[in-house]
């Protein structure tokens, strides 16, 4: 059974943190298919956290076909989360490289590449989500 | 979802002073919900309103579809922790479970047994000589054993030291999920509320300056900063919260409907404790600005 | 709600049964002696006149004792108290010492309303006072009954005075100790409600009722039923010479004399002994003071109950408290009924 943790100063909201950590502990292998997520019940009284953001999380893990919930035994997990992307590391990471290298030569610095990437990031998944 | 509070321009005066002024909520259900605001805000008359331990002056309210404190099968409903987690210093802990037992038809004594031995608490000591954290969860075991469906805790853990409040809220959670509790609970600390309540109401100066779930208010409010502006030439579909100028540069913490697209704004997101600061400092006549036709607190 | 109201109140309870035992005791030791030397006295078997002088000699014999007055006048001291110890320590606290440390909040927000809450507190707690203010005072009545039918017998001595219609007798035989008692209670739980402060309402309920104890018998018990009234002959009504007021009503064994002056022939008040009538106190002139005030045809107007009122007074005077208390235990549920706060 793993067991969550929680950064409340990353600026990360608490769920989208025990959602990594569940995606992490499944590409590590902590988490195998058939294994058992921690109760609701037994993760608040870990965290001192709202039941409804374990809820939430669990609920977007179904969503993405990671987990299923059993109604009254508990949530287990289904899926995982294979290799495949670790192939697609090689050629996103050359991309990246590529990109960075125009943006320095556009005259960006460090930090105008920061914040540019990061609001680049948010907007894109808050469209991802909505 | 129904609600569980629910007031119609409830109000409560002191002799003189009204302490609650035009208070119009509608608390949904399932949720936990913080009351923040300074001392003398208003939240424990709020929540004593609601409790039934006072009665308005002014306007409406109901709690789950009953009149608070009218009769024993309102009162079973609604379970209350009042500041400083109030004990009889002369009865033992087990006194007060059996007080527990015998005044509520609803008592749930396995759970109650179980949570004091979980707690570690002797049954055979005076209330009087436990710790602030031991009478606060004492005083939870009382008011969740009961099986209420809503739980109001009135500052809770202000006066409890770091380990017992995380210890305390930890054990408030447990009960909620596995009772499917709905809880308010007023605090003058952001900080306490922050990890356990994704409902929010402010409470400033007598009035309900905000209220919404966290996440949507988290989501609508940003911090904007850019170029010194006019007042009056800022965008429209704007509320603006609180506002500061220097002479080259203005920050704004403000209530937006849509993306905000004027390039020389710099957007970020704002934390549960700027929002809150925010909407308490805010003064009940810049709130009335006509050019924002949203309204100033939402149900 | 009955397991927490006994909860609360065991320490009291506790007290209450020692202070019960010990005064029990007290006088278990010595009312039998008491008792014997009532048997033992000219008092069984007198007649007539006779029984007058042997209750005077027992009385007085009785008086000069070390431990008998002891115990006679702790007895009216402890019933006199115990409504206003009740009163103080039982009823103040009820409900301000709730309110004072917010467990009224723990209380009141179980599963029963604030008016089961209240009725039952009062009730038992109530009852409770006057059942241990009735127990001293019959018990004490039993100790006490040979000095009693002593004074009724007309015996009379410095300390041993009282008959049942005197103030200190009155107030603590019979029932008047229990509408006491239940009128204290109450003050004291209303005052703590209105205060919300338990030491504040302890010492107004104390000024108050001791207030109260001291109006009664002054103005309020001669008042209860409307008195007779009778002008009878010097002679007859026994004047005590000293003030002219009558010791005995003519034809009313028993009776309360609330008032009694000499009067002159025109009905005027007669304040002073006529100087023609002192030598006959002193026995030079031989016609007794009682001819003596005749032959200038003075009489004496009494102002009495007879001794059948007793029971009506004592009935009266506990209703009227009684009622007093009914209505201060209502004031307790109107005002927390108020929420106020």
């Amino acid at each position: 059974m793993i067991e969550f943790h929680l950064d409340a100063r990353s600026g990360v909201a608490p769920y989208r943190q025990l959602i990594h950590q569940v995606r992490h502990a499944l590409r590590l292998g902590l988490l195998r298919e058939g294994d058992q997520l921690p109760k609701v019940k037994d993760v608040v009284a870990g965290l001192a956290i709202n039941p409804n953001t374990v809820l939430k999380a669990y609920r977007e893990l179904e969503y993405e076909g990671l987990v299923a919930a059993r109604p009254g035994i508990g949530t287990f997990v289904t899926g995982t989360l294979d290799g495949g992307s670790l192939a697609a590391h090689g050629p996103l990471r050359r991309d990246l490289a590529r990109w960075l290298g125009r943006a320095r030569r556009a005259g960006l610095d460090d930090e105008s590449i920061e914040a540019l990437f990061a609001s680049t990031f948010r907007s894109a998944s808050e469209e991802d989500i909505a | 979802m129904s609600a569980v509070i629910e007031t119609g321009g409830l109000g409560k005066r002191y002799r003189r002073q009204w302490a609650l002024t035009d208070c119009t909520l509608s608390v949904p259900a399932g949720h936990v919900v913080g009351l923040v605001g300074p001392n003398g805000a208003g939240k424990t008359t709020l929540l004593s309103l609601a409790t039934g331990m006072l009665a308005p002056d002014a306007g409406t309210i109901e709690v789950l579809g009953g009149t608070p404190g009218a009769g024993p099968a309102q009162l079973a409903r609604v379970g209350f922790l009042a500041q400083d987690a109030p004990v009889y210093p002369g009865l033992s802990v087990a006194d007060h479970l059996k007080l527990g037992a015998r005044l509520n038809p609803g008592w749930d004594a396995g759970l109650a047994r179980g949570r004091a031995g979980r707690l570690d608490l002797d049954p055979g000591q005076k209330a009087g000589t436990l710790s602030g954290g031991q009478r606060a969860q004492l005083a939870l075991t009382l008011a969740v054993a009961k099986r209420p469906e809503l739980l109001i805790l009135d500052e809770p853990v202000a006066s409890l030291d770091p380990l017992a409040r995380r210890e305390f809220l930890a054990d408030l959670m447990e009960a909620v999920a596995e009772q499917e509790l709905s809880v308010v609970l007023s605090s003058h600390l952001v900080a306490d509320l922050e990890r356990v309540c994704d409902y929010l109401i402010v409470l400033a100066g007598s009035r309900v300056r905000v209220a919404g779930p966290v996440d949507e208010l988290l989501a609508v409010h940003h911090l904007l900063s850019g170029p010194r502006r006019d007042p009056d030439t800022l965008p429209a579909g704007l509320e603006v919260i609180s506002a500061s100028h220097t002479d080259v540069q203005t920050t704004l913490l403000a209530r937006t409907s849509g993306p905000i697209m004027d390039p020389a704004w710099m957007v970020s997101q704002v934390g549960l404790e700027d929002l809150v600061l925010a909407y308490m400092s805010q003064d009940a006549g810049r709130r009335r600005r006509d050019h924002h036709p949203h309204l100033e607190v939402r149900k | 709600m009955i397991w927490l109201t006994w909860r609360q109140f065991r320490v009291q309870a506790l007290t209450a049964a020692t202070a019960l035992a010990v005064f029990a005791i007290l006088l278990a030791a010595t009312g039998p002696h008491l008792a014997s030397r009532y048997a033992a006295s000219a008092i069984t078997g007198c007649h007539g006149s006779g029984c007058q002088s042997a209750a005077i000699t027992f009385l007085s014999q009785l008086q000069v004792t070390s431990f008998y007055p002891i115990v006679y006048l702790l007895g009216l001291a402890f019933i006199l108290a115990a409504p206003a110890i009740t009163g103080i320590f039982w009823g103040a606290p009820l409900i301000a010492r709730e309110l004072e440390t917010r467990t009224s909040a723990l209380a009141w927000n179980q599963s029963i309303t604030r008016t089961r809450w209240l009725v039952v507190k009062l009730t038992l707690t109530g009852l409770a006072a006057m059942a241990v203010t009735e127990a001293l005072s019959l018990s004490y009545a039993w100790w006490a009954d040979p000095i009693g039918q002593a004074i009724d017998l007309g015996g009379s001595t410095s300390l041993f005075s009282g008959g049942r219609f005197s103030s200190l007798i009155f107030a603590t035989h019979a029932i008047t100790p229990l509408g006491y008692a239940a009128f204290a209670f109450t003050l004291g739980t209303a005052t703590g409600a209105l205060l919300r402060r338990t030491v504040p309402a302890m010492a107004i309920t104390l000024a108050i009722f001791a207030a109260v104890q001291l109006a009664t018998p002054l103005w309020i018990r001669p008042h209860l039923i409307p008195p007779d009234r009778t002008i009878t002959t010097i002679d007859s009504a026994a004047l005590d010479f000293g003030n002219l007021t009558a010791t005995v009503v003519p034809g009313q064994p028993g009776a309360w004399i609330l008032s009694s002056r000499a009067i002159n022939p025109a009905g005027q008040t007669v304040s002073n002994l006529p100087v023609t009538c002192q030598a006959a106190i002193s026995g030079l002139k031989p016609s007794s003071p009682s001819q003596c005030m005749e032959s200038h045809g003075f009489r004496e107007a009494i102002t009495y109950e007879p001794a059948s009122r007793y029971w009506p007074l004592q009935w009266t005077e506990t209703g009227i408290f009684l009622a007093l208390a009914l209505t201060l235990a209502g004031s307790c549920f109107w005002q927390l009924g108020r929420r106020r706060t």
